[in-house]
């Protein structure tokens, strides 16, 4: 089967001569959810702003349902079905919450756009604060936000990197119960974590990232008994060192 | 009292729309365009340009006033005309200069080369235009008096200058349900937030850029316009309005478009109400005072977000 997201050999970085991404692949079949786990500075949000079109791919390709979108610019791949809600400033905070899914909604074709109102249904917080500056959320509020403000483009392949960063254990056990909503209603997701535990949970495949490369790719349920997990967070800080 | 007021208002309203257009080129460029009263300068003279041609195709040579103002709908033509070929003038340098330096540049090479840009322009246009001053019309025009002299020293003023307050309360206006009703006007307040995010929620922050300098020069060229239908059309008229310019966006917290509005009229009321107390010869320098003053009291400005 044709994955819904295939990266393929991925080299790039930010800046020319400076790898960080060396020689990264990864596919994620439809329906999945994919947990991409690795150490701090592995490149896991390199890859998936990469993926998105923000960061230079200097050699490899990805593939979006088989087609190449390697270099789509990174504001056609809504179009394309390609969502992305970044680790950090992932809601426009001078807009009104509204403000923000309206504009999400108006940038994609008709036949892409998301009724509001289902986004209002998935996320009840975020209808009561609609007239609300984005800007004043709350941690959770802010991603619930910036995972509606993706979901109206209705992408093919949501990626979402770090939707647990500095929320507390309870809220994100609301945000990754939504994410499941969101895989059934049939959004084929990579996730970006470093709850470890909690990604694991909920994903049925995962990837460790080490210095720009996939170092051991396995069922979810699988990589959360081996033991060679915790060998490769500690050991890339003694490869580093 | 009162006359001054009024005279403030109209130098206001010039200063308010080139401010905002500065502020928006800021907020979305990220640098500070000091060829923004270049722009003005152009829109005047294009103005002349376009109703001299406007006049000689549709009226025989003789521009009709309407009304109590002193010049006839030839004018609104030629100031749209000229707002379009302005526009056109500012994606241009865009196109030619600015654009290649934000590839790479830095902010500071950016208002550097709007430095160079500026006297490029101004030099064009003199050797185009030459330095005699112009005028939309010889009209003279009877001032109104809406206020009896013994209240407050009373009140007087042209339909034009009415005119002219009221036509940038209505382009301020219209710029604002831009900002917040259209997909536009989101899409030019997210990339002004976030670009990488702009882009990644499907913005073409290409053409919001394109659609800034348009929206920019085309509010200069209409400041423009208004500063020649008060007073004089001369090659320095936006370099001189420029510092103001800029203490009205900055006055206001640069990037905010009611800031800049509340900025211009600010400046100009300042400056106004300086004659009788400084002198005519410093009333420029009031610009300064005053910003100096805000500044010191709020360094972002009236409505400036902390940095
Ligand atoms: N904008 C940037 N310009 C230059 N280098 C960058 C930039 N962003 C990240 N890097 C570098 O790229 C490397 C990988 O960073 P990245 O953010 O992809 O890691 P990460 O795996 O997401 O880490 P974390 O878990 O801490 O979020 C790091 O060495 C970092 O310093
Ligand atoms: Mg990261």
């Amino acid at each position: 089967m044709t994955p819904a997201l295939e990266l393929s050999s991925i080299e790039g970085g930010y800046e020319p001569g400076l790898p960080i991404l060396r020689g990264a692949s990864l596919a994620v079949a439809p329906g999945e959810i994919v947990a991409l786990l690795g150490p701090n500075g592995a490149g896991k949000s390199t890859l998936v702003k990469a993926a998105a079109g923000l960061v230079p791919i200097w050699s490899g390709q990805v593939f979006l349902n088989g087609r190449d979108i390697t270099r789509t610019p990174a504001h056609r791949m809504v179009q394309e079905g390609l969502g992305f809600v970044p680790q950090t400033e992932n809601i426009f905070a001078n807009l009104s919450v509204l403000e923000n899914l309206q504009l999400a909604a108006a940038l994609v074709p008709k036949d892409r756009r998301g009724e509001l109102s289902k986004m209002f249904a998935l996320f009840p917080d975020l209808e009561r604060l609609r007239k609300l500056p984005a800007g004043r959320l709350s941690g959770g509020q802010r991603q619930m936000l910036a995972v509606a403000r993706a979901l109206v483009a209705s992408p093919s392949v949501l990626m979402l990197d770090e939707p647990s960063a500095g929320l507390s254990p309870k809220l994100i056990g609301v945000v990754f119960e939504r994410l499941q909503a969101v895989r059934e209603a049939g959004v084929t997701i990579l996730l970006v974590e470093q709850n470890v535990k909690a990604a694991l949970a909920i994903a049925d495949r995962a990837a460790v990232l080490v210095e720009g490369r996939e170092r051991l790719v396995g069922a979810a349920a699988d990589l959360a008994q081996d033991p060679r997990l915790a060998g490769l967070y500690l050991g890339a800080g003694l490869e580093a060192a | 009292m009162l006359q001054l007021l009024a005279d403030g208002l109209v130098v206001g309203s010039v200063i308010a729309l080139g401010a905002v257009g500065l502020t928006l080129t800021y907020s979305i460029l990220r640098f500070a365009n000091f060829g923004q009263g270049e722009f003005l300068t152009w829109g005047a003279y294009l103005a002349v340009t376009a109703l001299g041609f406007v006049v000689a195709v549709t009226g025989g040579g003789v521009m009709q006033p309407i009304g109590p103002f002193s010049f006839g709908w030839e004018l609104l033509v030629a100031m749209v005309i000229a707002a379009a070929l302005t526009a056109g003038l500012a994606l241009l340098v865009d196109w030619l200069l600015f654009q290649r330096l934000r590839a790479r540049g830095a902010a500071i090479t950016l208002v550097i080369a709007s430095f160079g840009a500026a006297l490029a322009l101004r030099n064009l246009l003199q050797f185009l235009y030459g330095t005699l001053p112009e005028y939309y019309t010889r009209e003279i025009q009877i001032a109104i008096r809406l206020v009896p002299r013994d209240v407050l020293g009373g009140l007087r003023i042209t339909p034009d200058q009415l005119l002219v307050i009221g036509m940038t309360g209505a382009v301020v206006l219209g710029l604002h349900l831009l900002l917040t009703r259209t997909t536009l006007g989101r899409a030019m307040r997210a990339t002004a937030m976030n670009p990488a995010l702009a882009r990644v929620a499907g913005v073409d922050v290409a053409a919001v850029i394109r659609a800034t300098w348009i929206i920019g020069a085309a509010l200069a060229a209409v400041a423009g316009v208004f500063a020649g239908l008060v007073g004089q059309i001369r090659p320095g008229l936006g370099f001189e309005l420029l510092l103001p310019l800029f203490a009205a966006a900055i006055l206001g917290g640069i990037g905010s478009v009611w800031g800049a509005v509340l900025g211009g009229f600010i400046v100009g009321l300042a400056e106004s109400f300086s004659v009788p107390i400084f002198g005519a010869e410093y009333r420029a320098a009031t610009a300064f005072l005053v910003l100096i003053a805000i500044l010191l009291l709020r360094p972002n400005g009236l409505f400036g977000e902390k940095p």
